[in-house]
């Protein structure tokens, strides 16, 4: 595509998706990497996966070998309770969720905890107040901040690209309500819409907050789209495509939508960076949804009561940071290969 | 020009009523209200009985559906009554005022060293677009526009709080010292300053790599206009040419950023400002927003949105006044 071309082109475009893509794979291995359950095992005659626990619960819950050692794995265990068995462990065995104890894995002392978890060699980012191990949760932190970006901005896009789209083909009375609802939006401070939707909700999970942001995130997605449906409306191939008697939902999914695509993916990009910014941010000031779900923003409110551990400020905020700035140098990268103003000076 | 004035101020109208219906209803439904965020922090052995608490209820309005209440809350504004605070029992004007010196000092020095180190940043870029040396700003800004603030913020405490822990240059977090009453008037302002730098710092990066890039960006496009060759070619010299030709044509975008900034210079930040406990408008926000302190919610709200709405339009205005081609008839 020429799109993609162009965008090629940009190194730290590329640089940028490249990390991307590499903090996908280490979300989709977060429980091999690191983890204290099992990634295969045999047990009494049973293969089962427990690490898939991480991902959800109840994948784990079925398996005889959970409800048996109560979710509490160990090699010492797993033999004693039956010789046969033999397990496959991910490579560091730490818990994003609780204190590691003495010798649960063979011959590996206890977390500490309090102001002594320092960087060691068994806790490679130290420990967190409660001896929780940082490294496993930034590792398994990257699924929590990857499914934040899509999920929210996947709602934000499509709330943003079908009033966008309404607005700008149908124009008249759809196009003032909808600057009138982003002008409300705008007025609205963010913070608030999303605190106080966040609060109404009894217990919210990390979903509810993926909702709300999403709910509240789409108005540069839909400012965008309408000012390219506004623009395409009139173009030729599209009267071109009505004259051959196309029906309007034809016109504007068939013909319009794939053309405004590729410019709606800067918006899109740096939705995304803006949702991993706010939900660290929220999960910073306390609202922090509750376990399991590891956020790279609750180490830091943790490192912000204890100063003196600066491996709970260094680390996460090195991942926030990076990952933000790959979003948006994507994003940037997007813009340049998209907008026509820059494509003529690049010549 | 008039008709499209009263126009808009008809339409903002209508925008501030349903934006501060919007957020009553919301904070109403939020659960707890100022009574029983109150009474968890009390001591258990005076609870207050149910009679009492029915009468505080009533007394404050809590009894009434959030439409009703609002009702009365609009009809107080339009006279000019904007209520008493639940938490400190002051009028809401009078705490909102308390807080927003502290508020207008970071933004106000922020916004003019934005304008000051952006604009020679964004020149020089363009002067030297493409060498290595531009390249690197570049660079420098993209990444210091990623830097999130708070972990920034959290990252310059642990060195100037903790790392020079001991030493004359540690820098607190707060807005004054604990001996701020006995010093002398420059004693007072030194350490006002010295606790002024690490928040100015944070909320200062983000826009300075902003505008940068936006004068930049805006000159890319104005140096490749026909008039800027013509200048050249009669002989201008080439910082003359760069900003009495190409930076006075930049300036129209300019205006429309100066709406866009107006309620920022109010509404601090809530989170800055409560990493280094600063006695701003975002940490007032963030209290009343705990405590379910309504009046002050809502006060902040309506001035937040007034703001906003103003400097939309006097966006707008600002641009038909600079720009001949706009005209609003």
């Amino acid at each position: 595509m020429e799109v993609w071309r162009r965008y090629r082109r940009n190194f730290f475009g590329v640089a940028a998706l490249l990390y991307v893509l590499v903090l996908s794979v280490v979300a989709l291995l977060s429980p091999v990497i690191v983890g204290t359950k099992p990634v295969i095992c045999r047990y009494k005659g049973q293969i089962s996966v427990p690490a898939l626990g991480y991902f959800y619960e109840p994948w784990e819950d079925r398996s005889t070998v959970s409800q048996e050692l109560r979710k509490r794995y160990t090699p010492e265990k797993l033999k004693e309770k039956d010789p046969a068995s033999w397990a496959i462990w991910p490579f560091v065995f730490q818990d994003p969720f609780r204190r590691v104890r003495e010798n649960e894995w063979p011959g590996q002392p206890g977390n500490p905890s309090g102001g002594d978890g320092k960087p060691s060699a068994v806790n490679l980012l130290g420990t967190s107040q409660r001896g929780v191990d940082v490294f496993a949760v930034l590792v398994h932190g990257t699924r929590v901040a990857l499914m934040v970006g899509f999920v929210s901005t996947g709602i934000a896009a499509a709330i943003g690209m079908t009033l966008g789209a309404m607005a700008g083909y149908y124009g008249g009375w759809a196009d003032t309500l909808l600057s009138r609802m982003m002008e409300i939006m705008m007025c609205i401070p963010t913070l608030v819409l999303i605190l106080a939707l966040l609060a109404i909700v009894d217990r919210p999970t990390i979903w509810h907050t993926m909702v709300v942001l999403g709910v509240t995130g789409w108005t540069s997605i839909a400012r965008l789209m309408r000012a390219e449906f506004l623009k395409l409306r009139t173009s030729e191939y599209v009267t071109a495509a009505r004259a051959l008697g196309a029906g309007q939902t034809r016109v504007m999914f068939r013909h319009i939508l794939p053309n405004a695509l590729a410019p709606v993916l800067v918006p899109i990009s740096f939705g995304i960076a803006s949702a991993i910014l706010v939900e660290n941010a929220l999960s910073f000031l306390g609202f922090s949804s509750p376990p399991p779900s590891a956020s790279w923003g609750t180490l830091l409110s943790a490192g912000q009561r204890n100063l003196d551990m600066w491996w709970l400020i260094v680390f996460p905020g090195a991942a926030i940071f990076l990952t933000v700035l790959a979003y948006n140098l994507i994003g940037e990268g997007l813009q340049e290969a998209t907008d026509p103003r820059l494509r003529e000076g690049a010549k | 020009m008039t008709i499209y004035l009263i126009r808009r101020l008809l339409l903002g109208f209508v925008t501030l009523v349903v934006v501060t219906a919007i957020v009553y209803a919301l904070i109403r439904h939020m659960p707890g209200t100022p009574l029983t965020m109150a009474a968890e922090n009390m001591d258990p052995s005076r609870k207050i009985s149910d009679e009492d608490y029915a009468l505080m209820k009533k007394a404050y309005g809590l009894d009434k559906d959030w439409y009703v209440a609002y009702f009365y809350w609009i009809g107080n504004v339009a006279r000019g009554d904007l209520g008493a605070s639940f938490r400190e029992r002051k009028p809401v004007a009078g705490v909102i005022l308390q807080r927003v010196g502290p508020t207008l000092l970071l933004s106000g020095l922020s916004i003019v060293i934005t304008y000051i180190v952006s604009v020679p940043i964004g020149l020089y870029s363009t002067m030297r677009s493409g060498k290595l040396d531009e390249r690197t700003t570049s660079v420098l800004l993209y990444v210091l526009y990623s830097l999130p603030t708070y972990v920034a913020a959290l990252q310059l405490l642990v060195i100037f709080y903790l790392r020079l822990k001991g030493t004359d240059w540690q820098l607190k977090p707060g807005m004054v010292s604990d001996d701020y009453v006995d010093l002398s008037p420059v004693g007072k302002l030194q350490d006002i300053g010295a606790h002024l730098i690490l928040p100015l710092i944070c909320f200062t990066y983000g826009s300075l790599a902003y505008y940068s890039r936006f004068v930049k960006a805006n000159m890319e496009e104005a140096i490749r206009q026909d008039y800027i060759r013509t200048a050249r070619a009669k002989g201008v010299g080439p910082i003359r040419v760069l900003v009495m030709h190409a930076f006075r044509n930049t300036l129209i975008p300019f205006v429309t950023l100066v709406g866009l900034t107006l309620p920022g210079i109010l509404s601090g930040s809530i989170i800055l400002e409560q990493i280094f406990s600063w006695p701003g408008m975002g940490s007032l926000f963030f209290e009343s927003l705990t405590f379910r302190d309504y009046p002050v919610i809502m006060g902040l709200v309506l001035m937040f949105t007034l703001l906003t709405l103003f400097g939309q339009l006097l966006a707008d205005v600002l641009y038909a006044m600079v720009d001949p081609r706009v005209t609003y008839n």
